[in-house]
């Protein structure tokens, strides 16, 4: 007799399988695949043309992609340090500083895109870096800090910080601490929240939009306007092209982290 | 006191906010430009950029532009272009908040028509006159109405006519061979094939609503001249009638509409329903090129008249260069340009050019100039085109439709 | 690390932020933005006017609840199932984060191809003799109560909440479980007792911002939601690109409304946790 946990197990495996396979194969599908009209369970005709707007003249997601991924990296490190720091602070805080901490850490993460883009937009142009990639690049870190410092002040409040006070008693400086001691230590926190702010910029679509003028280009926003023109084949290869980067670097993250206790295989 | 240093940043900006909060006029520079003579302005233009900011959604307006236009100006003008990206509201929003923020300009060259017009001028945003000083102004068929008014208005030398569209709806000559030619025709097949037929939410959507306005109100006469609240009142009445009369048989019961055009060319390549529509009566054509439409998709006008209307260039009061943008202009007023813009495998985008007034070899290009055979013959287009009114009907009508019909859903 | 930077921490991430908030704010009263002509309260009064408003922002709340409440419970499934230790529960929590970093508009795409009435699944149905039409699919795109977003966007939501699941049983969750079948707990009341208050405490403020962001999320619900009721997201981009920019100063009316949303969230939860705190 099997176990009703067994069995659930037995179930949702290949739904797992289905729920992490299925994108891949369907964006592909679309993405070299055209007259593919109900009925057809496949494309009438393949053609590779979608993928020279990736790579050949004139081609538009090419330079997307270049300009998502630099973004994303930058963003990503920004908001790595600044979460750190201010969700060990706020973690180290009490009373109401702290409530009023972690309160403002969740506003831009709770805050519509569009409630912050405008405001930034004027103040940024303000500031001579409206419409342009480093204008971007600021809104960008806005949200992606908002969700780094959660995650710190959740990781920094359950921490705790005992190597750190045995390295101060033996006489170590606040900068040697945090660099022999916390950064290897909090290895893998600090690449999750890289991954984490790299996700929030790589997604964003409406603080890009306004921020950037239109001018800035990500990936997607070229999917954007490739699904409002009803080119579905470009918008399936400008999909395929998001999903992979983040994918790899999800699986680089695991090699690099091999020899860190992981909660992932 | 280590922490104050992290505080000029914020501090900065919210004195920007502040500076955002006072109007910064525009620097006048530019205005002069369009007074100068046409020689100093391509002198001006040789070796600059413009930045023209355009709708880049469709992959064959792309390649004409990038792959035919720049090269030509770049090697002819010495002018190298730039695309970016950005489409009537969206372009209001940032030119608007760009002389809130008393920000340098980010274009020079902004592809607009209708309603996004009548906002840049409503605004002070847009510099002129300039449009009737280019040379090949001269070969504009003003004698059209469609042309020398844009949604009505006086383009008044603030922009450039560029190409003409007129809108059909496309049918699929497979699934339905004999298509209803008219709005009672129409109306008749809706209630006979329930849940075959229905229009998006957005601008061409609407732009279906006010061709039914001008031929269930009395004709386009009736709403001519401005503006007319009475008359207006009267046309929605009946287009929301008839709406509501055959709203039943309307995809999905009249419950939800697609969200724009794309969507609703989806249901109808998947055989969800049996029309979709456009604003580009050649956009079924290269739609099919491209696999996104069945082959058997077709144009289709009803008698009863369908709205034409042309789109053009302006130049934004805060352009860095409004002299290479009036030489790029000029360039794709010339016949040259017009032609192979006209040409169905390039965009089949209609020509704002009078042919009679063309010197030759160009007159007889353009007579002989092959059309797609599936496209609609043009004594039938001119027959059935009618001119845009006044914006505030669009504007109106989608309020209107919005609050009466979308959002009063029969359950 | 800093000990007392808490109040700057705060401030800096929240200022950018406040501004917006100040600029729709000026906005919406007519003193800033296109088509503003000087200060009204016009827009607040056409916001409120406006049917659409309420039944959209009904729409999103019961969207948002229940995608977030399909995303959890499939995350404290998964969880719960495949503990460390098998190598099969190993592929299995690898294969549930692996749509993580699929972004929302691949998401929505993806909704669209497969659940549309002339979808993937419309078509395997068709296949098998079951429709003959895809008006005969259930319509789950498009749909009044917009399931085909909701199962989209859980599935989009679901990989996060599972990663820190995870992570949650893996740190606190084992040793406690060890100690509570050292006391003689056995099986269910195991996970009643142990496993579920360690998923539910530390998932909460997780929980809390997957809710706010897709009560406010437009890509996936342009591509899936119905026109009616108009989802609250849709409604204020519609204001914010209307051809009359006079529609714009309602745009930050919406914009205001949805802010208050998503700092309610989180309000409710920081209350919660406050009464918590005090029970135990």
């Amino acid at each position: 007799m099997t176990s009703v946990p067994a069995m659930l197990r037995r179930g949702l495996l290949p739904l797992l399988l289905l729920s992490a396979a299925m994108p891949l194969a369907i964006l592909g599908l679309a993405s070299i695949g055209s007259d593919w009209f109900f009925p057809a369970l496949l494309p009438g005709t393949f053609s590779l043309a979608s993928w020279r707007n990736v790579v050949g003249t004139g081609a538009l997601l090419g330079p997307a992609l270049l300009a998502s991924a630099a973004l994303a990296l930058a963003t990503g490190l920004a908001a790595m340090v600044f979460g750190a720091f201010a969700g060990s602070a706020i973690a180290a805080a009490t009373g109401w500083r702290r409530v009023i901490g972690a309160g403002a850490a969740f506003l831009p993460v709770a805050a519509p895109p569009v409630a912050l883009a405008t405001g930034l937009h004027a103040t940024l142009l303000g500031a001579g870096l409206g419409s342009s990639i480093v204008g971007v690049f600021v809104a960008h870190v806005v949200p992606a800090c908002g969700y780094t410092t959660l995650y710190f002040l959740g990781i920094f409040t359950v921490r705790e910080g005992g190597h750190e006070d045995a390295a101060r008693t033996l006489g170590a400086g606040r900068f040697d601490v945090l660099r022999r001691v916390t950064i290897p230590m909090m290895h893998r926190e600090l690449l999750e929240a890289l991954l984490l702010g790299a996700i929030v910029s790589w997604g964003q679509v409406a603080l890009t939009l306004v921020a950037g003028g239109g001018s800035v280009r990500t990936l997607p926003l070229e999917v954007i306007d490739y699904l409002v023109a009803g080119q579905d084949q470009l918008a399936a290869t400008g999909s395929l092209l998001l999903v992979i980067p983040p994918l790899a670097a999800f699986g680089l993250m695991r090699l690099a982290l091999r020899n860190v206790e992981l909660v992932l295989p | 006191m280590r922490g104050w240093r992290w505080l000029q940043l914020p501090a900065l900006l919210c004195g920007a906010l502040v500076m955002a909060c006072d109007r910064v006029a525009p620097e006048p520079t530019s205005r002069a430009i369009a007074a100068q003579p046409w020689d100093s302005v391509l002198a001006q233009a040789r070796g600059s950029t413009v930045t023209w900011r355009m709708w880049r959604g469709d992959p064959s307006i792309n390649a004409f532009i990038d792959q035919w236009v720049a090269p030509r100006l770049l090697e002819r003008f010495g002018i190298t272009l730039e695309v970016v990206p950005g489409q009537g509201p969206g372009m209001v929003n940032l030119l608007v908040t760009e002389r809130e923020a008393g920000a340098r300009g980010s274009s020079d060259l902004l592809w607009i028509n209708g309603a996004t017009f009548a906002s840049l001028r409503r605004e002070d945003l847009l510099l002129g006159p300039w449009a009737d000083r280019l040379p090949n102004a001269r070969y504009i068929d003003t004698a059209s109405v469609i042309i020398a008014r844009d949604f009505e208005q006086d383009p008044g030398g603030y922009e450039s006519p560029w190409g003409q569209v007129e809108y059909a709806l496309i049918y699929d000559s497979a699934r339905v061979p004999d298509p209803p030619r008219s709005v009672a025709e129409l109306g008749a097949w809706i209630d006979a094939h329930p849940g075959r037929f229905t229009h998006d939410q957005s601008f061409s959507g609407m732009t279906f609503l006010k061709i039914l306005m001008y031929a269930l109100g009395g004709g386009v006469e009736r709403f001519q001249g401005g503006f007319d609240s009475t008359a207006y009142a009267a046309g929605r009445d009946s287009v929301l009638g008839w709406v509501t009369r055959h709203r039943a048989g309307f995809w999905r019961l009249g419950a939800t509409y697609p969200a724009g055009v794309a969507e609703l060319h989806r249901l109808f390549a998947n055989g969800e329903i049996d029309f979709s529509m456009s604003n580009n009566e050649n956009e079924v054509i290269s739609k099919v090129r491209q696999g996104i439409l069945p082959a058997t998709a077709r144009p289709l006008l009803l008698r009863d008249g369908m709205l034409a209307n042309a789109h053009y260039l302006g130049i934004p009061v805060n352009a860095r260069n409004p002299a290479g943008a009036m030489v790029v202009a000029d360039f794709l007023l010339s016949p040259e340009a017009q032609l192979e813009k006209l040409r169905p495998e390039v965009w089949a985008d209609g020509s704002v050019l009078d042919v009679s007034r063309l010197p030759e070899p160009w007159r007889g290009r353009f007579a002989a100039q092959a059309r797609d055979p599936h496209a609609l013959s043009p004594d039938s287009l001119r027959r059935y085109a009618r001119p845009e009114v006044d914006p505030e009907y669009h504007e109106r009508l989608t309020d209107d439709w919005r609050r009466t019909i979308r959002a009063n859903t029969p359950r | 690390m800093i000990r007392r930077g808490a109040g700057l921490a705060a401030f800096l991430v929240a200022t950018p932020v406040l501004i917006g908030i100040a600029y729709s704010a000026l906005a919406s009263v007519g003193l800033l933005g296109p088509g503003s002509t000087g200060f009204s309260t016009a827009s607040w009064a056409s916001a409120f006017d406006d049917p659409q408003l309420l039944r959209g922002l009904g729409w999103s709340l019961w969207v948002a609840s229940a995608a977030t409440a399909l995303a959890t419970m499939a995350a404290v499934v998964v969880a719960a199932l495949f503990r460390p230790g098998t190598r099969s529960s190993g592929v299995a929590r690898l294969l549930a984060v692996m749509p993580l970093p699929l972004s929302h508009l691949a998401a929505g795409v993806l909704g669209v191809l497969v659940l549309g009435q002339s979808g993937l699944l419309a078509r395997g149905a068709f296949m098998a003799g079951w429709i003959d039409q895809p008006a005969a699919m259930p319509a789950l795109i498009y749909d009044q109560w917009g399931i085909g977003l909701i199962v989209v966007l859980a599935w989009k939501e679901f990989p996060f909440l599972a990663l820190i699941a995870f992570s949650l049983l893996a740190d606190r969750g084992r040793a406690l479980e060890e100690a509570a079948r050292t006391l003689g707990a056995r099986g269910r009341a195991v996970f009643w007792a142990v496993t579920w208050p360690v998923l539910w405490r530390g998932l909460m403020p997780a929980v809390v911002a997957v809710f706010a962001f897709v009560a406010g999320t437009y890509e996936a619900t342009v591509l899936l939601a119905p026109s009616d009721p108009l989802a609250l997201p849709l409604l204020t981009m519609e204001r914010y690109t209307d051809v009359g920019v006079a529609k714009r100063g309602e745009a930050h009316v919406l914009v205001l409304i949805g802010l208050v949303v998503g700092i309610g969230a989180v309000a409710l939860h920081e209350a919660a946790r406050a009464r918590d705190r005090r029970a135990t």
